[in-house]
């Protein structure tokens, strides 16, 4: 398989106060396109900034970022954001909807933001609407949805542009067991079925146990990676006991 | 720490937003401010103008018919005893120009002679520059400072009278009037020369028009009564009142409208304080909470909010009065130039500025006190709770108020319109209701109106238009509030803009009415109407030359006399050329009773004035002279200029001259033929007044001269409007950048999803833009229905036609609106696309 995303080299450094923090130490990795990969680790471990510098959202101190053969660690701020609007789809842990649009309003703001009228996607936007069955929620509101509901429109408006990589910041993270179930199920299908590149960042194995490789991040460094490969059942347990190997 | 620290703190939390309310109170307390010492500059200048012109003078004594008092009788008076003094003072209307050439200049001016060494023992020149007129020195003038300053000219400069005999030197501008004195008079398109000098460049001595005699100590009755029996011409005598009163309501006029602007202002920046304490009180709901918690009472978060307000209020108030010192210097300075309105220095009095710095203070205070309550009212718990309170409760509860006001504006519009009451101060309460009512309720129709004028933007800006537009309904009555202020702003300029463009309609109706042919000459001197009508009439292209034959006359009624002028018009041209607007009868009857002869047409100001009725009998006689009973055949909404404010009382010529003995006309109506065009006329009529040392009159010049005074109050009126502009710009600059406060975490996610920082702008600046075009869009309509009431309302003969809507200005408001308020975007703009992604998309309230 092709490889979608590369990273060479990341650091990344934090003024604070009179000192400096390294969030990043030099972190390489690779991805594969259609690969699921999970970046685990504790608060505070780095994982988040991986996932900002990878996305675009954040420039390294040093190092680089490629994606589907674009450095966009070399792009000024507008490249940057084009490249991340056509390259990237975000989920976060807080849902971010934009809470004055309906449902299918956010769904198609990808579309939107490229000045693309969403007149000429409806098809697209009632196929993820009902892959993440909400098609007959499609003109409420966010403040009309449950967390779950809200968290699978944050999916499907990430999905819209069919992404090179879609990046998921602890999707679950503010969901219950079963509704943070429905949304691992939802990617994971969309990685099988779509073929969708999906880096997760998380620190629950339960939700990393869904990727293909786990990447384990601690002080900013890439400790261990682990490689689960491609499976129906997502069974956590010879995840959890890796990690306790790596003493996690 | 006491609870006063919470306030003071709370205010230095947001520096940006509480220095636009502090500014915004500022210039509203500015306007205010101006326009208190701007009148009373104006108050001053109008006392000081009518002492000046009067001087040491005891008694005044006006010539009651054209041909002015006789030099005897001057003669006679300087012999009484106790008269001292006795300065006479002539005029004529005449055509001046500058040295001919590339920059020679044509004016039409009021000349008056002055005796000079008689009129320094009654009034003293008041020159801002030069010396004063002296007996020998004849060819010397004296101009007002502010006339040559505004036509470029300066001391020393030549000016050449029109018509003036042949070998007479042209006159030198030697001294420059204040705008005081003789030259507060006509707007101070004047000059002053000698008597001596005035009469001799003409073949006919100019009228004196004026005595004023100084009668030493303390005159009595006796004294007053020698004079007026030594006094064989009919006269009138002023008093210090009358020789006012054509300067004062021009000033009235003025005063009041300017400080309506300064109230308008004032409650602009009262909303623009509500708004800032409602998101302060809004933004620390929680923090509230805690000290409610704490045990801190109702009363206490009251103090907490309404001193913060008090804070804003003296700081707004005090820089406001600084500011307003220097506007006022800048109207002034203005007002002076221009000479649309009397004013005089730089008072400042000390009442005028407490009252605007307490209004200030007042108004900062009920704009805070809805916030306020609102605050005091918070239960600890609800205000602890994480999601945030919406203002919809206070919405729902403003709206019977709204719903109350609207109606009775309506009621009282509807009132105005059907009973047709004509009283002034109840058209402005009515529009300030109406303004402030519309400002509130534009929270409720902002939805709905978004969607309207949101189109255009969302097809311009595409996604970041329809973001924007969304962006609008998220706090309504925030949002609605800052339109509201922005709305009253422009639906001022709306208003005052139509009912300048109706009173300009009103001007032109006038003009054409009293004008037959549009085309008409002015004589200094009445001209004798058998002589000269050849030469009228040897005028190319002219089809007709009627004179209007006209004397003063008086006004009989049960033995009471009233001074009147009569105006003898030739019936066939005026009703040949469709000219007056007549009522009380029907036109081809009121005509042809005029045409019979005995029957006259009385000014409708007149009639509703003294209760006069189509077919009533009117008794009309020159001083002293037989009474001619006339009846009334017609009332004229507007007719003929004379020294009544009135009008002149309409008869046919062959009446005035058979029953009145007047043979000469001051005004020639010059009706053109039908086939020629009107510039070719205009500039033969020009040639024959050239001839005739005259003025020619054309309809539109006419209405031009009528209008200027107006249209120059007008600027300066926009320009305070346009400062209440920048106050509602203010306040949408505030209430984007709490906008952008609240959703830096879904601004974070649209940059995350793609958004460049060009596109956050454009909504941004979107959004902004779609608060303006909603203001305008209900200004407009505001506006007009103010201008409707003060156009319906008021007593002004001119807006009596009705509204004239100015389609340019209703444009250019709209596009100004939103014009000003993407501008206002452009800050919040700026701050919102620099947001850092990462860190705000963490952020969580």
């Amino acid at each position: 398989m092709a490889v979608i995303l590369e990273a060479r080299d990341l650091v990344k450094r934090y003024p604070l106060g009179e000192a400096e923090v390294d969030a990043l130490r030099g972190v390489s990795l690779a991805v594969e396109q259609g690969e699921f990969v999970a970046i685990m680790g504790a608060s505070g471990s780095g994982k988040s900034t991986m996932l900002h510098l990878l996305g675009g959202l954040d420039l390294p101190t040093s190092g680089e970022v490629v994606i589907d053969g674009i450095s966009i660690s070399a792009l000024d701020e507008e490249h940057r954001t084009l490249t991340r609007r056509a390259k990237t789809g975000f989920v976060f842990q807080f849902f971010n909807l934009i809470p004055l649009l309906s449902v299918g309003e956010n769904v198609a703001l990808p579309f939107l933001i490229a000045g693309d009228p969403a007149s000429r996607h409806r098809e697209r936007i009632a196929e993820l609407l009902a892959l993440v069955g909400l098609v007959d929620k499609a003109d409420h509101r966010p403040d009309q949805l449950s967390a779950g509901e809200q968290q699978r429109v944050a999916l499907a408006r990430a999905l819209a542009t069919k992404p090179a990589i879609l990046l998921a910041d602890e999707p679950t993270g503010n969901l219950d067991y079963t509704t943070g179930t429905e949304i691992l199920d939802l990617l994971w299908d969309s990685a099988d079925r779509l073929g969708q590149t999906i880096i997760l960042v998380t620190h629950d194995a339960r939700a990393a146990a869904y990727a293909d490789r786990v990447l384990v991040v601690r002080d900013g460094e890439i400790r261990d990676e682990i490689a689960l490969g491609r499976r129906k059942d997502h069974e956590a347990r010879p995840l959890i006991r890796r990690l306790a190997e790596l003493g996690l | 720490m006491r609870l006063a620290t919470i306030a003071w703190r709370g205010l230095l939390a947001r520096p940006l937003r509480t220095a636009l309310a502090i500014v915004g109170i500022a210039l509203g307390v500015a306007v205010v401010t101006a326009t208190i010492i701007t009148g009373s500059s104006s108050e001053q200048a109008l006392r000081s103008a009518t002492a000046d012109l009067l001087g040491r003078a005891d008694l005044r004594l006006r010539a009651f018919d054209d041909a002015g008092f006789r030099p005897r009788t001057i003669q006679a008076l300087r012999a009484l005893p106790n008269v001292e003094a006795v300065a006479p003072v002539s005029e004529r209307r005449l055509t001046v120009s500058t040295t001919p050439g590339d920059n020679e200049r044509v004016f039409t001016l009021l000349v008056m002679g002055i005796d000079p060494e008689a009129d320094a023992l009654v009034r003293d020149p008041r020159l801002d520059s030069g010396v004063p007129l002296s007996a020998d020195s004849p060819t010397d003038v004296l101009a007002p400072a502010s006339w040559v300053s505004r036509n470029g000219l300066e001391l020393g400069d030549q000016l050449l009278l029109a018509g003036r005999r042949e070998g007479m030197p042209p006159l030198r501008i030697i001294g420059l009037m204040a705008d005081t004195g003789l030259a507060a008079r006509e707007n101070g398109d004047l000059l002053i020369l000698s008597r001596t000098t005035l009469d001799e460049s003409f073949g006919v001595p100019a009228p004196i028009r004026y005595l004023d005699l100084d009668l030493g100590d303390e005159p009595d009755e006796a004294a007053i009564e020698r004079v007026t029996a030594t006094l064989d011409e009919p006269f009138v005598v002023e008093t210090e009142a009358d020789a006012a009163a054509p300067l004062a309501s021009a000033q009235e006029g003025f005063v009041g409208v300017a400080l309506l602007f300064g109230l308008v202002s004032l409650v602009l920046g009262a909303f623009l304080v509500g708004n800032t304490m409602a998101m302060t009180v809004g933004e620390r709901t929680r923090e509230l909470g805690l000290l409610r918690a704490a045990g801190t009472t109702s009363r206490q978060v009251l103090g907490i909010v309404l001193r913060q307000a008090a804070a804003l209020g003296v700081l707004g108030s005090a820089l406001g009065i600084v500011a307003g010192i220097v506007l006022a210097a800048g109207m002034i300075g203005f007002l002076s130039s221009t000479r649309a309105v009397l004013v005089v220095g730089l008072p400042l009095p000390i009442g005028g500025l407490l009252v605007a710095f307490a209004l200030g203070l007042g108004v900062t205070l009920v704009g805070a006190l809805v916030p306020a309550m609102r605050a005091a009212r918070l239960s600890p718990l609800e205000a602890l709770r994480p999601s945030r309170r919406t203002d919809r409760g206070l919405l729902d509860r403003l709206r019977p108020l709204i719903v109350a006001e609207l109606v009775v504006v309506a009621a009282a519009m509807l009132l105005v319109a059907v009973s047709g009451i004509r009283t002034p101060i109840l058209p402005v309460l009515l529009s300030l209701g109406l303004l402030i009512g519309g400002a509130v309720a534009a929270a409720f129709v902002l939805e709905p109106l978004s969607r309207i004028t949101g189109r255009p933007f969302e097809r311009f800006f595409g996604a970041q238009g329809r973001l924007g537009r969304a962006n609008l309904s998220r706090d309504r009555v925030r949002t609605g509030l800052t339109v509201g202020a922005m709305m009253i702003a422009l639906a001022a300029v709306v208003a005052l803009g139509t009912v300048a463009e109706s009173a300009r309609a009103g001007t032109e109706r006038r003009v054409a009415s009293i004008l037959p042919g549009g085309h008409a000459i002015r004589v200094g001197l009445p001209l004798d109407a058998e002589t000269f009508r050849p030469t009228f009439e040897a005028t190319v292209g002219v089809e007709v030359a009627s004179p209007v034959l006209d004397v003063p006359v008086v006004r009989v009624t049960d033995g009471d006399q009233e001074e009147a002028a009569l105006a003898g018009i030739d019936p066939n041209v005026f009703d040949d050329e469709n000219a007056l607007i007549i009522s009380g009868a029907p036109r081809a009857d009121a005509y042809a009773a005029l045409r019979a002869g005995g029957a006259v047409f009385v000014p409708e100001s007149l009639a509703r004035r003294v209760g006069i009725a189509v077919g009533d009998v009117m008794g009309l006689a020159l001083p002293g002279g037989e009474i001619h009973e006339l009846a009334v055949a017609g009332l004229v909404e507007f007719s003929l200029p004379a020294r009544t404010a009135d009008g002149a009382l309409l008869v046919s010529t062959a009446d005035a001259r058979d029953l009145f003995g007047v043979t000469a006309a001051s005004l020639w109506i010059m009706v053109p033929q039908a086939d020629v065009p009107s510039s070719v006329f205009a500039a033969a009529v020009r040639e024959t007044a050239v001839q005739l040392a005259a003025e020619p009159l054309t309809a539109r010049d006419l209405a031009v001269e009528l209008s200027r005074s107006l249209d120059r109050l007008i600027g300066l009126f926009d320009a305070l409007a346009l400062i209440a502009v920048v106050i509602g710009a203010l306040g949408i600059v505030n209430t984007l950048g709490v906008g952008i406060g609240e959703r830096v975490r879904e601004i974070a996610i649209l940059r995350s999803h793609g958004m460049t920082v060009g596109q956050v702008q454009a909504m941004v600046v979107a959004e902004a833009a779609m608060m303006g075009a909603i203001a305008g869009v209900l200004a407009i309509v505001t506006g007009l229905l103010v201008a409707f009431m003060l156009v319906n309302g008021g007593a002004s003969a001119e807006l009596a036609a009705g509204l004239r809507l100015p389609w340019p200005l209703l444009v250019a408001v709209l596009l100004v609106g939103t014009g000003v308020a993407a501008l206002a975007g452009l800050y919040p703009a700026r701050v919102a696309a620099s947001l850092p992604i990462v860190r705000n998309l963490k952020h969580f309230e």
